[in-house]
């Protein structure tokens, strides 16, 4: 403890170079907290997910949709044990850069068969009894300051829909019980937009509830064997392998995003270790002078290692620190929910600190043999 | 009785293929309490000779041995561990820590103790009061006259109590004055406070104030001269 003052203070011999290295590693781990942030928030999603429901769509792809028969002749399959259905509707509100999952739904049953979606019951009913009633997100109502009863008209996004507005009327705001279900949807009643579309009974995607989970891969299959070998052909899954597949529709996401993290630690690496090489070699002197007081060689190298790693703490905390505040606020609400539980918790900031240290050490490494193995008498007479 | 004693002491350096000899059987005897001037033209040895004694170089052959000590035989994180106990190092430049302040330049050396805070701070505060600038522990280098500095050297090389004090021409960068002020300095260490010092120096004035001087030409000792 009592180098402290010493690491410190040689920390800040040029505020310029220090402030630049720190916000070189904060820059990378803002980074790599952001991507952090992205894989767990699918993972989280993932693995909330239920595996007691059941998702089925078309195997083709998941864009294009099935008839409503689909639904009953799911019903009628041994295993199961309820049904509901939904599509997506990919309204615009005001604006195309408003981006939120707006899903038409057969209300009923959807809302009994996913108990995370929590409304008050009083809610509830007026959005059941309202064929034009939506029911939000709390995420949604803190975005747009609405209010239960404030109209909203969406434009619809899909030709499917027809041109013409969608008028909808504010019943209840929802908030989410599971990390599967965000905060930032608004689902709306499937038969309004059925009726008043360009195209109609059709329906993106049904879920079934099961009577055991063991049974799940066999119900996949005889659902599937039902529509083999017909035009609307589908592929089924547990709602967990569904949420699994549909990140990684987005492509091998932990090897693109891990090796951009990557990327960008290793650079800030040599940026950080040039910087300190070249600290160290302004210092030769004082270096030469602290052996000649007698300064071992193995404490002038922890030296110079505890001010890379001090340097680069501060760093890793300022990008962590401001990661949360981005990716925690503003962020959440540009991923529109298709991210449920996206942000940076607290074992990431911790860990974008601990990368800020780790940085600074192997940063500071060569620099401090270097320094530890330096000639006295070579050193004092290079000034002289 | 010598605190210190050379025998034979040869040293030489290799730059490249080359050997260049510097000094050639060297032996001297200097006793506790001495104020030992090193005197020669450049490139005599005089400061590779300080160096040896400071225990920061090595001899090629002979042996260096200041009070029990035989130096040239200890490892290199031994040599650190006795120069820290045992040598009080004033350079040309002053070579002070700008980052420090003239108390914390001072300290330097303690950190490598076990004083405590308190202690410590005792420590430096004496030296600094012998050295005269008791008032500017707080200021920087950069705040301070190089007279000053090099004050501020004397008592980072004085604030362990070594037995010997090095100096490398310590008033080669000085005005006349400030030169004056810092060899009273030294004189009063030597006299005072009994410290041994060996000192390097071009200057007449400085080589005066010493007890003995030694001159080296082409590295071995041509001359003996007691002053006073």
């Amino acid at each position: 403890m009592k180098f402290i003052n010493l690491v410190l203070k040689s920390a800040r011999r040029s505020k310029r170079r220090t402030a630049l290295t720190v916000l070189s590693v904060a820059i990378a781990v803002f980074l790599f907290s952001a991507l952090r942030a992205v894989l767990d928030g699918f993972n989280a999603a993932t693995e909330a997910s239920s595996s007691t429901r059941l998702v089925t769509i078309r195997s083709t792809s998941m864009i294009f949709n099935m008839p409503t028969s689909h639904v009953d002749t799911i019903r009628s399959v041994p295993g199961v044990q309820d049904v509901t259905y939904a599509n997506w509707f990919g309204g615009i509100y005001k604006d195309p850069k408003n981006f939120f999952a707006n899903i038409a739904i057969e209300p009923e049953s959807y809302l009994r068969m996913y108990p995370e979606i929590i409304v008050s019951p009083e809610e509830k009913q007026a959005f059941l009894e309202d064929r034009t009633g939506c029911l939000v997100g709390s995420g949604l109502v803190k975005r747009y300051d609405w209010h239960v009863g404030d109209k909203i008209v969406l434009k619809p996004g899909i030709p499917y829909y027809g041109t013409q507005d969608y008028p909808f009327t504010i019943r209840g705001i929802y908030k989410s019980g599971s990390s599967a279900v965000d905060d930032q949807t608004m689902w709306f009643h499937w038969k309004y937009v059925d009726e008043r579309g360009a195209v109609h009974g059709q329906v993106g995607w049904v879920v079934a509830l099961l009577n055991n989970p063991d049974a799940a891969t066999r119900v996949s299959q005889l659902i599937d064997e039902k529509f083999a070998n017909s035009p609307n052909e589908t592929k089924t899954d547990t709602e967990k392998q569904f949420q699994a597949s549909f990140a990684s529709m987005l492509g091998n996401l932990n090897l693109l995003l891990g090796s951009v993290a990557l990327a960008v630690v290793i650079t800030t690496l040599f940026v950080a270790g040039n910087t300190m090489a070249m600290s160290v070699r302004e210092r030769t002197t004082e270096i030469a002078v602290m052996r000649t007081l007698g300064f071992q060689a193995v404490t002038i190298f922890l030296l110079v290692v505890g001010e890379g790693i001090v340097v680069s703490i501060v760093g890793g905390a300022l990008g962590a620190f401001v990661a949360r505040l981005i990716v925690n606020g503003e962020f959440l609400q540009a991923a529109g929910g298709f991210i449920p539980q996206f942000g940076v918790n607290n074992w990431n900031a911790v860990t974008g600190v601990g990368l800020g240290a780790v940085i600074g050490l192997l940063a500071a490494l060569i620099p401090a043999t270097m320094a530890s193995r330096l000639k006295i008498v070579d050193a004092l007479r290079r000034v002289a | 009785m010598a605190l210190i004693e050379l025998r034979d002491v040869t040293k030489s350096y290799r730059r490249d293929a080359i050997e260049i000899p510097v000094l050639d059987r060297v032996s001297i005897s200097v006793p506790e309490g001495d104020f030992l001037g090193l005197m020669g033209p450049s490139g005599s040895g005089k400061s590779t000779l300080l160096n040896l004694l400071a225990g920061i170089d090595r001899p090629s052959r002979g042996s260096v041995r200041i009070g029990d000590t035989e130096i040239s035989s200890l490892s290199e994180r031994a040599l650190a561990a006795w120069r820290a106990r045992n040598i009080g190092f004033i350079f040309q430049l002053y070579n002070l820590i700008p980052v420090l302040t003239a108390f914390e330049n001072v300290e330097l050396p303690l950190l490598l103790t076990s004083l405590s805070k308190k202690q410590r701070r005792d420590h430096v505060m004496t030296a600094l009061n012998i050295v005269g600038l008791g008032d500017r522990a707080q200021h920087y280098p950069r705040q301070l006259s190089g007279g000053q500095e090099q004050r501020v050297a004397i008592a980072r090389a004085i604030v362990t109590d070594p037995k010997l004090l090095l100096a490398d021409e310590p008033t080669g960068d000085l005005d006349a004055k400030s030169a004056g002020e810092v060899l009273t300095l030294l004189q009063r260490l030597n006299q005072e406070y009994k410290k041994t010092i060996v000192m390097v120096t071009h200057d007449p004035h400085a080589a005066e104030r010493a007890s003995h001087l030694l001159h080296l030409e082409k590295g071995t000792l041509v001359e003996q001269v007691k002053v006073g």
